[in-house]
């Protein structure tokens, strides 16, 4: 602005020419530093007045909040652009100092400089050639910042010769002095034989006076020397500018806009910011400091004073340094970094205007799309709308209303851009004023898009766009069927509203957020907006097969499914006679398809919780109705229940309609359900009393009957453990097998006693109704509530002892029996005794601390994951990149397929078993001939060899694989019917010629028609679920990982087969694996035998398990004789052998002889025969002798003669008679190389060591398969293609790298990036020393700058052909061509 | 006149083979007397009560009119003289599978599916019997005791 008010004084007798380029965009960002000249330049003022306001309340002249900074407060006036406080955007001011201070953010860069100069000369300690070598090095356009920073580190320890070859100078170690930033150079070690006579001619002087010889670097002799350095020594050491801007010479005081004053007490003291009274001390120790050297005060105390103003120096920059004690200020660092820092606080994440929050309430009337708003907050909340000859009445209608009545507006905007408050002046006038191209900003209106969150957002279903209903009242109302996706229940949640300002941002938010395009997660393709609770509870008692309605009831409840606005086809009763009857299955029937206009005809089938296989018949017929089977929108069979109607499936009602026809139909149908169960059930009535859960007769003596029976199995137990006759299991001793019996058979007792009463209550019993169907609870559940509370552990076990060798002091001492180790044989309806509660107790605190310290731990993983992963996107060539353009994957998860709209198990992209149904359904064969099977043979390789199937038409071979199975599975139906009814397999006779024929026909026939309609169907559809290009995969992937983490229990554990062998699963594996931890908490190589009997799986053990030589040896004593003292040690020859060792006394020598402790030389250590040896020691004192031998006694036993060193123990798991090896330790290559070992199949879980012992692929392969381990445990699926897009980029360096700090820092080379991650200044000085530049493409990058980022809708770029301009002749055209 | 798709003479030899689940409805099992068929049928008992050794007809036809009108899918009210008059329990449905017995033999015997609403119909026998039924055809069941 100063500068523009200039150059007006300049009169220009030409107007000079200025480009207009218009609008400009931020291309890149380089970090850099000033020089004190630079900050000067800078600076509208000197700042040197410690003085902050004179007497008459203005701010001081050269003082820190001098008004040519801007204004400090709103009703100051800047007086360099006369802007006010919202204008003027702050003007540097510069502060000289008097003498050059270290700036604590470069204070490790300095120090390398350092080391790596001659502290006289200022050139660089390398030789000639190495000087070249490197700098071609450095210089080398390709490397990148890693890289260099990596040579810089090479150079700095080559530069450890202390003699400059420059001018000579010997130079001393420069290190940090013990004092706070202090850098020294210490000439210790550089002291020869002459020192010595120094520090004897010292040694009369008092006190230990240690002849150190340390000089001391101060910021001025440093920055004399970074003023002597090269240009191209600074190359060398990756600087990119002058050293000397390292240290402070003049501070560059910050605008006043950034540190406001305000006074309080009605003007009395004025209350400042943490910047501003930092610079007010520093100016106050400047000045003093100047006045001590111009009045040339004592050394010393100059030196203090500028010690603190080097202190203070450093508090403006890092108030947490460690070179300071507590600070109260907050320093320029602190402003940046952290949570609620300037990075991660107001540049990645900013505060809105437009929102809403309350609390939400269920509203099942609404649709699944829509959010009820309250009246309240759709008169605040407004939506900018153009005004034309569409809207003009409706507009002037809002307009005459005003702010305060509901459809109203609150402002409108004229052509041009003034704003007219509504709640001011006449809104009639502006009402009838209202023209075509006025913006009106009228409040919120049915059918507005508007986006509704939940927090915690942690993956993108969180955020939903919603079309807003306006209500009366005061809450947030949503469907229930929408609480999955936002994890949402109505005990007080609140939740959060945002309403977009554009209709470009409308329409962008309701076809990529709107609630109908998010039905499905894509962690794994299911479906996760369905009913839940009450409508599964309602749709299973509707149609239970003895439910029947006459017409009247019938009739009542379709007209509840739409509120009786859209027209019905009543079916045929199913019961004509004696009465007309209908069933609640075609009130089903109905929903689904109420009128014949609806041309939705859905297939499927489905096993609900209840299913039972009847045997040799169709499973149609389950005696329980528990198989669910729709045919052409018909419900044949089944009780619904969760699996047909709930979330969490991929074959579930709501998932087949939105597969096979649209999300319309899905939703629309969800919608009738909703309506219809709230009513139905609100008709029906739901309750749960104290009678559901009393036990009958016959329950309770079955569940003593089952109690008595365990504990009886465990008193047998612990008599067997008592005598010791316990059978151990492998890997266990004693009292691990009991408490392992112990367990299993209390677990039981509980899980039979859940059986029993399912078995017993009664069918209209609550509680088992909404466990049957699946819309709360468990069998576990109600058999606590009911039956018996079962087991408590605490921390995977039984209840630990909290008193000496008891749990409570009401049992016995050493008390095993289940009662005594918390298992609770009464149920919640008898209640529980004192000790039970205790126990009960012990079990429910675990679990509270166990969610309270997961949500902060996932939370980290989350946000670690989304900063690695952020910026991958499938591009326009299929491949997966990252901002900068590097390729993580060649085609996304293999094969290029969206994982949210996978529709078979495993990521298979289709359910072809679901499909063919469909289309045999819905594609009746008429009358026309089946195929025969070497028609469809042909049929198939036809369609087959067209483009869209082969690999260039984008089809892979496994889609083509899996349909090629498919249809040889049909073929192979077909054939077997025909032959069962006896005619001929390969040729198919005319329906009409036979009446076999036509029965086979009826069965299995597949018709052209089908067979055509079929495999079109599965092609087109597999096509349609390509990844789109721009889908930030990335981002997806980290949400998909993320999430479920939060739903995993923190701690647990499993028996990897064997009883013994935990492995630690959960949160804490997966973090393991996500941070390429080098040392993991429970390594297991899993090996494969080559013969895999139980007589090699031992002897394989014994060669992996280390054996010491105490467990060999029979025994090792020290002999005494006069002529020479020894060790003699005999061998267990038969133990050995029993064990399959095969060690000889040669083995032994030669472990004696290698291990670290004991040092003897090979003919001390004297084989005498195969179990004999002897050890001698050299010979000398007696006395010391004796002790070595004692020593060496005691060290001998533990000494390892055979097995991997590392290796904790072996266990072998029988699997069916196969037995293998589960090996507890690290070391897979030696494992490998065990003879026995089948080595291809031996695998680790050790990510880390895989890569070291089989390379980079296998590491891939090996995160993939962990990951994916550790989430099957936990019940949870989660598509491949994430784990591989993961593993990928973990992986794409060449390198294994955790998604950490240091891990994520070597992936991506954007500062702000990395700034906004962790360690944010640490980055920033880094970034400025080397001069990066930030190329502003990756995600963070583009938010905090405010740029649309180059993903998503964002990889869109419209390019414009532009004819080359027509080539201009000079000269005429040539006579003669 | 109206063309039966079948009909014999049932004999109820079981209730409920796998103990009674609901209330109101029982699954029944009966053979027949003229082509040795084996049918299990969901019968709604409370306004059908049935008892093991009952015997009764049981006829499966396309349309209830006596003319033999095909059956339109619309259910007509009114007392029209119809197929139903004869009998004292009607079920409307459809057949939704025909396979054949998983149980492999020499005399493969072929199944029939038929759901009524809800309530389900399984018929075993010889195939020549299922030769006149189509897949997806409106089926109603009409039964009397004799």
């Amino acid at each position: 602005m100063a500068l523009v008010r200039r150059e007006e004084k300049l009169r220009c007798t030409k107007e000079p020419f200025i480009e207009d380029v218009g609008p400009r965009r931020i291309k890149s960002l380089r970090f850099s530093m000033f020089s004190g000249d630079e900050i000067r330049k800078l600076a509208e003022v000197q700042v040197w007045n410690n003085k902050l306001y004179n007497q008459d309340a203005k701010p001081a002249e050269h003082g820190v909040l001098d008004s040519r900074m801007g204004p400090a407060n709103k009703l100051g006036v800047c007086s360099t652009c006369h802007g006010n406080f919202t204008e003027c955007p702050g003007h540097f001011g510069f502060l000289k100092l008097t003498l050059p201070v270290l700036n604590v953010g470069y204070f490790n860069l300095i120090l390398n400089v350092l080391k790596c100069i001659c502290k006289r000369c200022g050139r660089i300690l390398l030789s000639e050639t190495e000087h070249k070598q490197f700098l071609k090095k450095m210089r080398n356009p390709k490397a990148e910042a890693i890289q260099k920073n990596a040579y810089m580190k090479n150079i700095r320890d080559r530069c450890k010769g202390p003699r400059c070859s420059n001018c000579g100078y010997v130079n001393g170690v420069v290190k940090k002095a013990r004092a706070s930033l202090t850098i020294v150079q210490d000439f210790g070690k550089m002291l020869d034989k002459s020192s010595d006579d120094c520090r004897a001619a010292l040694s009369h002087l008092k006190g230990n006076q240690s002849c150190q010889v340390v000089h001391v670097l101060t910021p001025s002799k440093v920055l004399s020397l970074f003023r002597k350095m090269l240009d191209e020594d600074c190359e060398l050491l990756n600087l990119y500018d002058r050293p000397e801007k390292l240290i402070v010479t003049d501070i560059a005081v910050p605008p006043l806009a950034i540190r406001p004053s305000a006074f309080v007490d009605f003007g009395r003291s004025s209350n400042e910011d943490s910047i501003t009274s930092i610079l007010r001390n520093i100016i106050n120790t400047n000045s003093i400091l100047r006045e001590d050297l111009e009045n040339a005060a004592p050394l010393f105390k100059c030196m203090d004073c500028w010690a603190h103003l080097q202190t203070q120096v450093v508090e403006y920059i890092n108030s947490e340094a460690p070179s300071l004690t507590d600070s109260k200020y907050r320093g320029l660092i602190q402003r940046l970094k952290g949570k609620q820092g300037r990075f991660r606080g107001n540049l990645s994440g900013k505060r809105v205007e437009f929102t809403a929050r309350t609390v939400i309430s269920p509203d099942p009337n609404l649709k699944i799309t829509e959010v009820a708003i309250p009246i309240l907050v759709a008169k605040v909340l407004t939506f900018p709308e153009r005004v034309s000859c569409h809207n003009i009445e409706k507009l002037r209608q809002c307009v005459r209303n005003g702010p305060f009545k509901y459809p109203g507006a609150n402002f409108v905007v004229l052509l041009d851009g003034t704003r007219l408050h509504l709640k001011y002046g006449e809104k009639k006038n502006v009402a009838a004023e209202l023209k075509y191209g006025y913006v009106v900003e009228r409040h919120l209106e049915d059918g507005d898009v508007v986006l509704f969150n939940r927090q915690p957002s942690l993956h993108r279903m969180s955020i939903m766009a919603h079309r807003a209903r306006i209500m009366p009242w005061r809450t947030l109302r949503f469907n229930e069927s929408v609480c999955n996706p936002y994890n949402a229940d109505f005990d007080g949640d609140e939740m959060n509203l945002h309403v977009p300002q554009t209709e470009e941002a409308r329409t962008e938010a309701l076809m990529l957020m709107g609630v109908q395009n998010n039905l499905c997660t894509p962690k794994n393709g299911e479906i996760l907006v369905a009913s839940t609770q009450d409508f599964l509870t309602s749709s299973y008692l509707i149609t239970r097969k003895d439910t029947f309605y006459d017409r009247a009831t019938f009739s009542l409840l379709c007209s509840y499914m739409g509120d009786g606005m859209e027209p019905i086809d009543i079916p045929t009763p199913a019961l004509i006679k004696p009465v007309e009857l209908w069933t609640g299955k075609q009130l089903f029937s109905v929903l689904i398809r109420p009128n014949a206009h609806t041309r939705v005809y859905l297939n499927l089938t489905t096993k609900e919780k209840i299913f039972s296989k009847p045997d040799g018949i169709c499973p149609t017929m389950c005696p329980r109705d528990g198989y669910v089977y729709f045919r052409n929108s018909e419900l044949i069979c089944g009780q619904l229940g969760k699996a047909t109607l709930g979330n969490g499936n991929k074959d579930g009602l709501f998932s087949v309609l939105l597969r096979d026809y649209n999300s319309h139909a899905a939703a629309s149908c969800m919608n009738r359900l909703a309506k219809l169960s709230a009513r139905w059930i609100g008709n029906h009535g739901f309750s749960i009393g104290i009678d559901d859960v009393q036990p009958g007769e016959h329950l309770s003596q079955q569940k003593r009957k089952e109690i008595n029976d365990g504990y009886r199995e465990c008193r047998e137990f612990i008599s067997l453990y008592g005598e010791g006759k316990l059978t151990l299991q492998p890997g266990c001793n004693a009292a691990q097998t009991l408490e392992v019996k112990i367990t299993g058979v209390l677990n039981q007792i509980r899980a039979k006693a859940g059986d029993v009463c399912m078995r017993e209550l009664h069918w209209r019993n609550s509680p088992l109704i909404m466990s049957q169907c699946g819309s709360k609870g468990s069998p576990i559940n109600i058999s606590q509530m009911i039956a018996c509370v079962g087991q408590q552990s605490v921390g995977g076990r039984r209840a630990p002892d909290g008193f000496i060798d008891r749990t409570l002091p009401h049992f016995p001492i050493n008390s095993k029996t289940p009662a005594a180790k918390g298992f609770v044989a009464n149920s919640f309806y008898t209640g529980l005794t004192a000790t039970e509660f205790f126990f009960h107790t012990m079990g429910g605190r675990e679990g509270l601390v166990d969610t309270a310290v997961k949500t902060a731990e996932t939370g980290y993983m989350s946000r670690r994951l989304m900063k690695g992963l952020e910026d991958l996107s499938v591009h326009y060539d299929q491949t997966v990149r990252n901002a900068s353009g590097g390729v993580v994957q060649f085609v996304y998860g293999d094969d290029g397929m969206d994982p949210a709209k996978m529709e078979g198990k495993d990521g298979i992209p289709l359910n072809l078993d679901q499909l063919f149904m469909k289309i045999m359904a819905t594609c009746p064969p008429g009358d026309k001939d089946i195929l025969s099977p070497s028609e469809i043979t042909e049929i198939v390789d036809c369609r087959f060899s067209k483009y869209d199937m082969s690999l260039e038409g984008g089809c892979s071979s496994a889609f083509k694989k899996s349909l090629s199975d498919f249809l040889d599975s049909r073929l192979a139906a077909l054939r077997k019917t025909r032959s069962a009814l006896q005619l001929d397999e390969n040729h198919v006779g005319s329906r009409h010629s036979n009446k076999i024929e036509k029965v086979a026909a009826n069965i299995a026939g597949i018709t052209s028609k089908q067979l055509e309609v079929f495999l079109g169907t599965c092609i087109y559809r597999y096509h349609l679920k390509k990844v789109e290009a721009g889908a930030a995969i990335g981002a997806i992937g980290a949400q998909s990982i993320g999430e479920p983490g939060t739903q995993m229990t923190l701690k647990t554990f499993h028996f990897a087969g064997v009883a013994s062998m935990n492995v630690t699963l959960g949160v804490p594996r997966i973090k393991e694996i996500i941070n390429a931890a080098k040392n993991i908490s429970t390594p297991i190589i899993t090996t494969i035998l080559n013969c895999d009997t139980l007589i090699s799986a031992r002897m394989v053990k014994g060669c992996i398990e280390r054996t010491v030589l105490g467990e060999v040896a029979e025994s090792i004593k020290i002999v005494l004789k006069n002529s020479q003292p020894s060790i003699v040690i005999k061998l267990d020859a038969q133990r050995s052998e029993d064990l399959r060792l095969g060690i000889s006394s040669e083995i032994v020598q030669h472990a004696i002889l290698t291990h670290p402790k004991i040092k003897l030389k090979p003919e001390d250590v004297r084989v005498v025969n195969s179990k004999k040896l002897r050890i001698f020691l050299p010979q000398g004192n007696r006395i010391k002798l004796q002790f070595e031998l004692h020593t060496l006694k005691s060290i001998l036993p533990k000494v390892v003669v055979k097995g991997i060193p590392t290796v904790e123990r072996a266990v072998i798991n029988s699997d069916k008679g196969k037995h293998h090896l589960l090996v507890e330790g690290t070391n897979l290559l030696a494992v490998m190389g065990i003879p026995g070992v089948c080595y291809e199949k031996t695998k680790s879980n050790h990510v880390i060591e895989v890569h070291q012992t089989l390379g980079i692929e296998a590491s891939r392969k090996c995160i993939i398969n962990e990951i994916q381990y550790t989430m099957s445990t936990h019940g949870m699926s989660i598509d491949s293609r994430h784990m591989m897009l993961l593993s990928d980029l973990m992986t794409c360096k060449g390198e294994v790298l955790g998604i950490t700090r240091y891990g994520i820092s070597k992936m991506k080379d954007s500062v702000l990036m990395l700034a906004s991650f962790e360690k944010t200044a640490e980055h920033l000085f880094n970034a400025s020393f080397s001069g990066r530049e930030d190329q502003i493409e990756g995600v963070s990058e583009c938010i905090i700058m405010g740029i649309p980022m180059q993903l998503g809708t964002g990889i869109l770029k419209v390019r414009q052909r532009v004819d080359p301009l027509p080539e201009l002749k000079y000269g005429p055209d040539p006579i003669l061509s | 006149m109206v063309e039966l798709l079948f009909e014999d003479i049932f004999t109820l030899t079981r209730i409920d083979p796998d103990g009674k689940k609901f209330d109101r409805v029982s699954r029944i099992e009966a053979h027949s007397e003229q082509f040795d068929m084996l049918m299990q049928l969901d019968v709604n008992t409370e306004v059908y009560p049935m008892s093991v050794g009952d015997k009764f007809t049981m006829v499966l036809a396309p349309t209830l009119s006596l003319d033999g009108t095909p059956d339109t899918g619309f259910f007509v009210q009114g007392g029209r003289k119809s197929l139903a008059d004869k009998f004292e329990y009607v079920m409307h449905g459809k057949l939704y599978k025909i396979s054949e017995e998983s149980s492999g033999g020499p005399h493969v015997k072929v199944e029939i599916y038929a759901s009524f609403g809800g309530l389900l119909m399984m018929l075993k026998g010889d195939p020549s019997n299922a030769a006149n039924f189509e897949l997806d055809q409106r089926l109603f069941l009409l039964m009397r005791k004799v």
